[in-house]
């Protein structure tokens, strides 16, 4: 089911201060698809997800999930959480302590004075969904945490709803077991077919699990689309920054003739490929990720994007090689393969693909 | 949601504020009224005459020597004890957890008593003793004294410093005294120089703390100064209101007044101390517990020390109690006394249809009043803990401040209250008098419970699709169980033993279980005092016992 928001702002206030959680928020949530909103800690991506899914109230704006309006300032609606017939995953899973596993689970369903039989079947079914066969009778203290993870999973599950959200739900887990959890979330949401948002500030977490990906500043949406188009084509840099790292190399457009756009910079002349509506003057950034500078063999001097500089540090971290380089008077973050044969303080030549040279609008 | 939620606090703050500020405001009124039945016409009168009797300046004096005295006996002995169990190697430590509960075990009438009966100048046990062994005339040891009420009245007050004292001292960064004892300090030098000084708000509060209990305190003055003639604030107003042919309501409010005032000032001053205390205590690094000092040969000559306390604390009363309640009249116990003894008290007690009627009294107080008690302050610490706003911040300072009330001063203003209406002289004035001062003890353990509650849990009840009402009755209350069972327990046995505000509102027809004792203590009917006194604790006991198996039964996770 589609999610739809207009002009959506809630204002916070402490000593005097007024803070925008939301300004003016729109955004269309396609329907059976995992959306995911990104952004460091306080850009208000938790705030839109309480918001949607009842539990803070906007000062403005309009919700609707479906056809239905669930919150609007104009009409005066306001649809409380029980009656919205969403499913949630909270941070902390707010697993209920004095229950078990199966009256967790069955929650939602009793709370809809379903009959006995169907409850047991379907937190049966549920469970058996999410892995977790006969833990019908065990306390819900007694879970280790990725089983409460799960628990949370299912009760949000049983009731078949219209949405699920899920709020950082892999943040209390270590890490070796959060990117099983991940891997998991995301083969039980493409089985289910259903609209799910999900809340996040882990940017590997936000890339690999979700259909769309919405970048949030400061009570804003600054840039939606596909995991692949924030990564390598957004044209601001803060989302460009915030998804990954990047070298930034400040420039003025020379010229630009198909297939390349030709940037002055303090490193040199950089080609990209990468169309951005600049013209001839302008002035941008050039975004190099740093996993795709090469160092090259030999004395490589012709080519496009061939730039000469000096190790000035090496870091091996396993299953690569990071660090700076210096062309000029600029400092460039790169990361090679482990096996090549490089030391600190060695003159290189390197290489940047246009393919992978982003420019960003100033 | 909202909506009943803005109803609530508005809702919460009259309720709450009629039970603080009532008493306290008829008080005043009282205080410059004529008198019961012609209330409302001004008058200076009454403060002129309370504050210039002669004998004014010697209760005073008697007020602070005592309330003074006993806190610097209960803060020496806390500081003792919490030091022992908590840095050093001291055997039995369960025995201080026992130490820190015994005020819910015994009432406080009833330890004065048991003292009474033994060290009374005609007929004390240990008096008698001494006579017959030493052959001293007259009497060796009088409790009726200054000094015998502060012992008392301190050792009926070390569980509360106690309370406030050991928290401080395990939280305390031992590294401040080990960096000390590098110096080259000794143990004892390091005691006086680092951890004291360092301890000094938490002293501080625990002797505020006392001072204000035992300026409250209404059984040791009336059963051990009364009969001594030492007269304190409490036991003055008492004898105003219920002494004597000419009762004065006005001139008592106008004594209480200063007592109240004395009281909220020093409340305020504990805040104070606690929140300086914080400040301290919060310096200190967390989890890292260092190795017990090593008591060596004093090891068990200490615990001796302790398991005395314990026993004079705990056993003593009891055993004194059930003694006297079996024997014809005050005598040693020996072959004789136990040839003599018979269930003729018990009887009389059962016999008795004043004291029947206080223990029904008593005991549908306790029951119904905790209840009542704990649904109020259920919805108060929800306000508290879960809607922070101003109002609900208002309604916490509201609810704590008749922490602080003298039960007989409140029983003063509430009587003024009590007599414009037809509650007078029914047990719903007691019933509301005793919500109203014991009401911070059913609030407190709640909010304490209430902020271990996630505010996700119930919001994810919320979105299961369960309404305000249903995540009330299947998420809130059943995580709150055991601080409801705690307080229930706490504001149940208050009402049971409860003394100090009945002897200004039970009326004939209304007699509670303390007053009754009381009465069986001014008439020197001991014997029948005592059986009834360990009906009172078998009641508090049974009503522990089975609101903590319920407890129990409610929080057990799978059927």
């Amino acid at each position: 089911m589609e999610i739809n928001i207009r002009r959506l702002s809630k204002n916070y206030y402490s000593e005097d201060k007024t803070i925008a959680a939301l300004a003016n928020v729109d955004l269309n949530i396609p329907a059976n698809r995992i959306f995911t909103l990104l952004g460091p800690s306080g850009c208000g991506k938790t705030t839109l997800l309480r918001c949607i899914v009842g539990l803070e109230i906007p000062d403005a704006g309009e919700i609707a999930i479906g056809d239905e309006i669930v919150f609007s300032t104009e009409k005066g609606i306001y649809v409380p959480s029980e009656k919205r017939g969403l499913g949630m995953v909270f941070q902390t899973y707010a697993i209920w302590p004095h229950m078990n596993v199966f009256d967790n689970v069955a929650y939602p369903l009793q709370t809809r004075n379903e009959p006995k039989e169907e409850i047991r079947r379907k937190v049966k079914k549920t469970l058996h969904f999410v892995q977790l066969d006969g833990f019908e009778n065990r306390p819900a203290t007694k879970l280790s945490g990725g089983q409460q993870q799960r628990v949370a999973l299912a009760r949000a599950l049983v009731a078949e709803p219209k949405v699920i959200l899920f709020d950082e739900p892999l943040s209390n887990l270590d890490a070796k077991l959060r990117e099983e959890t991940r891997k998991e979330l995301r083969s039980f949401l493409t089985k289910l077919k259903i609209t799910a948002v999900y809340v996040t500030h882990d940017r590997i977490e936000a890339l690999s699990l979700s259909d769309t990906v919405a970048v949030m500043k400061s009570g804003r949406i600054v840039e939606i689309g596909t995991p692949w188009e924030i990564y390598f084509d957004s044209d601001r840099r803060f989302v460009a920054d915030f998804i990954g790292r990047a070298n930034f190399v400040e420039g003025k457009v020379v010229t630009v003739e198909e297939p390349y756009t030709m940037i002055d910079s303090a490193i040199g002349a950089i080609a990209c490929e990468k169309k951005s509506g600049a013209s001839p003057g302008k002035a941008v950034t050039v975004c190099i990720r740093p996993e795709f500078i090469r160092v090259l063999k030999g004395d490589h001097t012709d080519g496009r994007n061939i730039f000469r500089g000096r190790v000035e540090s090496l870091v091996f971290v396993g299953d690569a090689y990071e660090g700076e380089i210096r062309v000029g008077e600029t400092l460039l973050i790169f990361r090679i393969e482990p096996t090549t044969a490089v030391r600190e303080g060695e003159e290189i030549a390197l290489r940047f693909d246009p393919r992978h040279c982003s420019i960003l609008l100033n | 949601m909202q909506k009943t939620r803005t109803a609530l606090t508005p809702g919460l703050i009259i309720i709450v504020g009629f039970l603080t500020v009532c008493p306290v405001f008829m008080l005043i009124l009282g205080s410059f009224s004529e008198g019961l039945g012609a209330f409302g016409s001004f008058t200076l009168s009454k403060y002129v005459k309370a504050y210039t009797d002669p004998a004014f300046a010697d209760i005073l004096a008697n007020t602070v020597i005592f309330t003074i005295g006993s806190a610097a006996v209960a803060t020496v002995l806390a500081l003792f004890l919490a030091y022992l169990n908590t840095r050093t190697n001291i055997p039995f430590k369960f025995l201080f957890r026992i130490i820190s509960l015994i005020p819910m075990m015994v009432p406080h009438i009833l330890f004065a008593v048991s003292w009474v009966l033994l060290l009374n100048p005609s007929n004390g046990m240990i008096n008698l003793f001494l006579r017959q062994v030493f052959g001293l005339g007259g009497a060796a040891l009088s409790i009726y004294t200054l000094k015998g009420m502060i012992l008392v009245e301190g050792l009926l007050d070390l569980p509360i410093a106690y309370l406030v004292i050991a928290p401080a001292m395990s939280a305390f960064d031992v590294s401040l005294e080990e960096s000390s004892k590098v110096c080259g300090a000794s143990n004892l030098h390091t005691l006086f120089r680092v951890t004291l000084p360092i301890l000094r708000p938490a002293i501080l509060a625990a002797m505020t703390l006392v001072i204000v209990r035992s300026l409250a305190s209404f059984a040791v003055p009336s059963v051990i100064g009364m009969p001594g003639r030492i007269y304190v604030l409490a036991t003055h107003i008492y004898r105003i209101v219920a002494t004597g042919y000419a009762t004065d309501y006005g001139l008592a409010a106008a004594v209480g007044m200063s007592a109240l005032a004395a009281s909220i000032t020093l409340i305020f001053l504990y805040r104070h101390l606690t929140r300086e205390g914080e400040k301290y205590v919060t310096i200190s690094s967390r989890g890292y517990r260092p190795t017990a000092i090593d008591l060596k040969g004093a090891r068990f000559p200490l615990f001796g020390i302790v398991a005395l306390l314990s026993f004079v604390l705990i056993v003593l009363p009891v055993a004194v109690l059930f003694y006297t309640s079996l024997v014809p009249y005050s005598m040693v116990p020996s072959a004789k006394a136990f040839a003599m003894m018979s269930w003729k008290h018990w009887i009389a007690v059962l016999k008795d249809p004043i004291s029947l009627l206080s223990l029904r009294n008593s005991l549908y107080l306790g029951v119904g009043g905790a209840t009542l008690g704990m649904i109020l302050s259920f919805f108060v610490a929800y306000v508290i803990v879960k809607i922070r706003s101003k109002a609900s911040g208002f309604l916490e300072s509201l609810s704590f401040l008749s922490f602080s009330f003298p039960g007989i001063v409140v029983g003063i203003g509430f009587m003024w209250f009590f007599v414009q209406t037809p509650l007078y002289a029914t047990i719903w004035a007691l019933l509301i008098g005793y919500i109203a001062t014991y009401l911070p003890y059913g609030i407190r353990p709640l909010t304490s419970a209430f902020v271990q509650i996630h505010s996700n849990l119930e919001e994810s009840s919320r979105v299961c699709g369960g309404g305000p009402l249903y995540t009330m009755r299947r998420i809130v209350i059943p995580l709150l169980i055991p601080g409801i069972v705690s307080g229930w327990i706490l504001m149940a046995t208050m009402f049971v033993r409860e003394l100090s505000l009945s002897v200004v509102l039970s009326r004939p027809g209304t007699e509670v279980l303390a007053v009754q004792i009381l009465r069986f203590a001014e008439d020197g009917l001991w014997g029948r005092l005592s059986a009834l006194g360990i009906l009172m604790i078998f009641i508090s006991t049974t009503l522990v016992i089975i609101a903590s198996r319920i407890g129990a039964k409610l929080t057990k996770v799978d059927k």
